[in-house]
């Protein structure tokens, strides 16, 4: 037989969740106690586990949708007879049934009582209803229990029969050819869009803009080519640019901090934590690659892949996206010339880097092909002056430029 | 900071049968947690507190109790009614609102009480209970009972005034009350550091004018020790007495709340290695008091008996709908016996 599930309350009367994550398809079989969905409430993101055994006949609302509490979340086939050993045996049927209607909201209540006798109101919106000229037992009741609203009443009284709030269409037709298209403005895009205006709103940004002539990290790199694949690694530049910073944050550790304003106190963070801006299909995410200063070329060169790769995939970790203490975003070879990054607050100081291009350049008195490559940095003026964050930069620069200095710890 | 287990003098405080049971108990306290917030998660109950990781702290210290002692809890010490006897469908029919629930579904899920334990009901508002305790040792005092009442906490409670009163209350009559409070180091999402600019809680106590210590709480002989002799203390008629066990909220506040959003997850990591389970067992093993086969089997029994429970608890229906209208007045008014018919007619 079919068991609806309905979406309970899970925090304290709240009233609705986002549907965040589908962990089951329709048709996938599942055990009582196996993940279902993510939905997130105004208090919580929580795992909701199956209630029972089952295959999975529908799922409804798409990711990012909004579900309201009592709605139902998905049907689920359950065998019925077969009484297995686990504990709430399937065979009382009929008593879980009951359960969602015993406690608070019940949904099922609201399809049986509104339509006989008199309606659920409470005496002010009988009285307002009255003020209007509308019959309250006309009414739809969307509340709890069948209870009406004050919106239902509006509603009754601004359209005759106001039909559902259905999804918005694709596209709002504003006049002859000019269509738009609405992209709902929630789940990644909204937390970017959050950071970004924290960010903003807090820092104080200014950007510094510097070109490195990176000619012996790029011959560098070409000659471990063959040791990283021997060791099944993708060998980019950006373990080298992590080194390097690590470097200047530990001559500089003002860079590697932030403040906390509420405390009046700047955290000099003494442990370096890189954040790394990787691109998804969603939006942008941080990835961290946790004590960064403890790592080799090689390790850091796979766990970069490592968790660029989940980013992508949408498989991270929420411990591999949290605790960067400075950020590194980069554009690859899409790198332009220079920008002004945006610090990932609360932090103090972002790098962007930029595309390596060959540029004829002044080089010991003559004209010559080099390697070059623009980065660009910003800091957050309250707590980095100009004359530190320049000479932060020189001092990575000094490593980039002569990549053999990593080496011997300077 | 009191701290028992391992030391030389650990194995003189409790019998083997004695570390036994209090072992059972945190484990399955450990088990039913997780069990019920899945329950919660999947609609069928209510609301739920877990006790996760403070294990110790509540049931070394209601070990620590003479069975006639009365109980008021706070919101996690459901643990110390089941280890005095309150059946365990009681416990979770008291987490459904159904008819085997005293409460008879009125009662907020997860604040039980349980007579036959002298285990009281708690209010949910943060640290009415306090008061509560000392009223009743008062009471035991000035009726000449032999009796000790205890009074559980959190480190939030502490800045409420209902706190001060009764500490202060209990400091002047010298009521046979003792104060435990599991300072887990959250109140919700306020840190302790936001808490108090004491140095520690328990030293509050000596303000008004008795001792306060404070024990590992993750260190169930400590919790024991400590809270036995402040409990033998104050039976002796020497006033009250106040432990603080110093442990951490593993979970969530409550199935409401998510940690990740105001703490740190290497601080959770850190103190699940001060798991306080994972300490008693380890003790027990090097006393050669446990075998991986007790464990195997006790961990089976025990989730057994939850399912069990939880199964039977699913069976009993919500209360009669008429006790809606009970309870109010010792005789029913005329409006409320209208509504009732009404209702029983639908």
């Amino acid at each position: 037989m079919a068991f609806e599930f309905r979406l309970p309350d899970i925090g304290e009367g709240v009233v609705e969740g986002e549907i965040v994550k589908w962990h089951v398809r329709p048709g996938q079989s599942v055990k009582e106690d196996d993940p279902l969905v993510e939905v997130m409430t105004d208090k919580a993101t929580v795992m909701i586990p199956s209630p029972r055994k089952g295959k999975i006949l529908e799922t409804r609302g798409e990711e990012g949708g909004i579900v309201k509490v009592g709605a139902i979340l998905l049907t689920l086939e359950t065998a019925d007879g077969a009484a297995k050993a686990t504990a709430e045996k399937p065979e009382k049927k009929e008593t879980p049934k009951a359960e969602p209607q015993q406690k608070q909201s019940a949904p099922a209540a609201s399809q049986s009582e509104p339509s006989k006798g008199r309606a659920l109101a409470t005496p002010a919106l009988r009285k307002m209803a009255q003020d209007m000229g509308i019959d309250i037992n006309a009414v739809n009741g969307t509340g709890p229990g069948g209870r009406i609203t004050r919106e239902d009443i509006v509603n009754f009284s601004s359209a005759p029969a106001p039909a559902k709030k259905e999804a918005p269409p694709k596209f709002a037709v504003v006049g002859g050819s000019e269509k738009v298209e609405e992209i709902p403005f929630r789940g990644l895009r909204k937390k970017v869009a959050e950071k970004m205006t924290e960010s903003k709103t807090h820092a104080v940004h200014y950007t510094y803009v510097d070109e490195i002539d990176v000619s012996q990290l790029v011959s560098l790199r070409n000659s471990l080519k063959d040791e990283a694949s021997a060791k099944k690694v993708k060998l980019t530049y950006l373990p080298f640019i992590i080194k390097a910073l690590v470097e200047g944050l530990k001559k500089y550790p003002l860079l590697n901090s932030s403040l906390d304003e509420q405390n009046g106190k700047i955290l000099v963070r003494q442990y370096y934590h890189m954040g790394i801006g990787v691109a998804t299909p969603d939006g942008l995410t941080v990835v961290v690659v946790k004590n960064a200063d403890q790592k080799s070329i090689f390790d850091l060169a796979s766990e970069v892949e490592r968790l660029s790769e989940a980013a992508r995939q949408n498989k991270i970790a929420l411990e591999d996206l949290k605790g960067s203490t400075f950020t590194i975003t980069s554009l690859g070879t899409m790198g332009g010339m220079f920008a002004t990054p945006v610090i990932n607050y609360p932090e103090v100081a972002i790098v962007g880097i930029h595309k390596i291009e060959q540029r004829p350049v002044v080089h010991e008195g003559q004209i010559v092909i080099r390697d070059r490559m623009y980065m660009s940095l910003s800091f957050d003026h309250r707590v980095v002056d100009g004359a530190v964050g320049a000479e932060f930069t020189q001092y990575v620069k000094k490593f980039l430029e002569n990549p053999a200095l990593l080496f011997i710890q300077l | 900071m009191l701290q028992i287990l391992n030391q030389p003098t650990a194995e003189k405080i409790l019998a083997k049968e004695d570390l036994i049971r209090i072992y059972s108990e945190m484990l399955r306290l450990r088990i039913l947690d997780q069990r019920m917030l899945t329950l919660q998660r999947q609609g069928r109950i209510g609301f739920y507190g877990t006790a996760t990781g403070e294990e110790a702290a509540i049931i070394g210290s209601a070990y620590a109790l003479q069975k006639d002692d009365w109980i008021f809890p706070a919101l996690r010490q459901g643990g110390a009614a089941l280890l005095r006897g309150y059946p365990l469908v009681e416990y979770i029919s008291q987490c459904m609102g159904n008819a085997a629930d005293k409460t008879k579904g009125r009662q907020m899920p997860s604040h039980y009480c349980y007579r036959p334990a002298n285990f009281v009901s708690w209010s949910s508002c943060i640290g009415t209970q306090i008061p509560h305790a000392v009223g009743a040792a008062w009471a035991m005092k000035i009726r000449g009972d032999k009796n000790v009442a205890i009074g559980y906490m959190g480190d939030g409670a502490t800045s409420q005034g209902d706190f001060h009163v009764a500490m202060n209350f209990a400091g002047v009559y010298k009521v046979p009350v003792v104060f435990f409070c599991q300072n887990n180091q959250w109140s919700i999402s306020v840190n302790i550091k936001q808490q108090t600019a004491s140095e520690s809680i328990a030293i509050k106590a000596e303000a008004y004018g008795f001792k306060g210590v404070t024990v590992d709480g993750n260190d169930v002989l400590a919790v024991y020790s400590a809270t036995k002799a402040a409990v033998d203390n104050a039976r002796a008629g020497n006033g009250p007495g106040f432990v603080e066990a110093v442990t951490y909220r593993m979970g969530a506040h409550s199935s409401s709340d998510d940690p990740r959003l105001y703490r740190q997850d290497e601080e959770v990591e850190e103190w699940k290695r001060k798991d306080p389970i994972n300490r008693l067992l380890k003790y027990l093993e090097q006393l050669e008091y446990w075998s991986s086969k007790e464990q195997e089997s006790l961990e089976e029994r025990l989730t057994q008996e939850i399912l069990d429970a939880v199964a039977e608890a699913e069976k009993i229906g919500p209360p009669p709908v008429e006790t809606l209208f009970e309870d109010v007045y010792s005789e029913m008014l005329p409006n409320l016996r209208e509504q009732m018919a009404a209702k029983l007619k639908r």
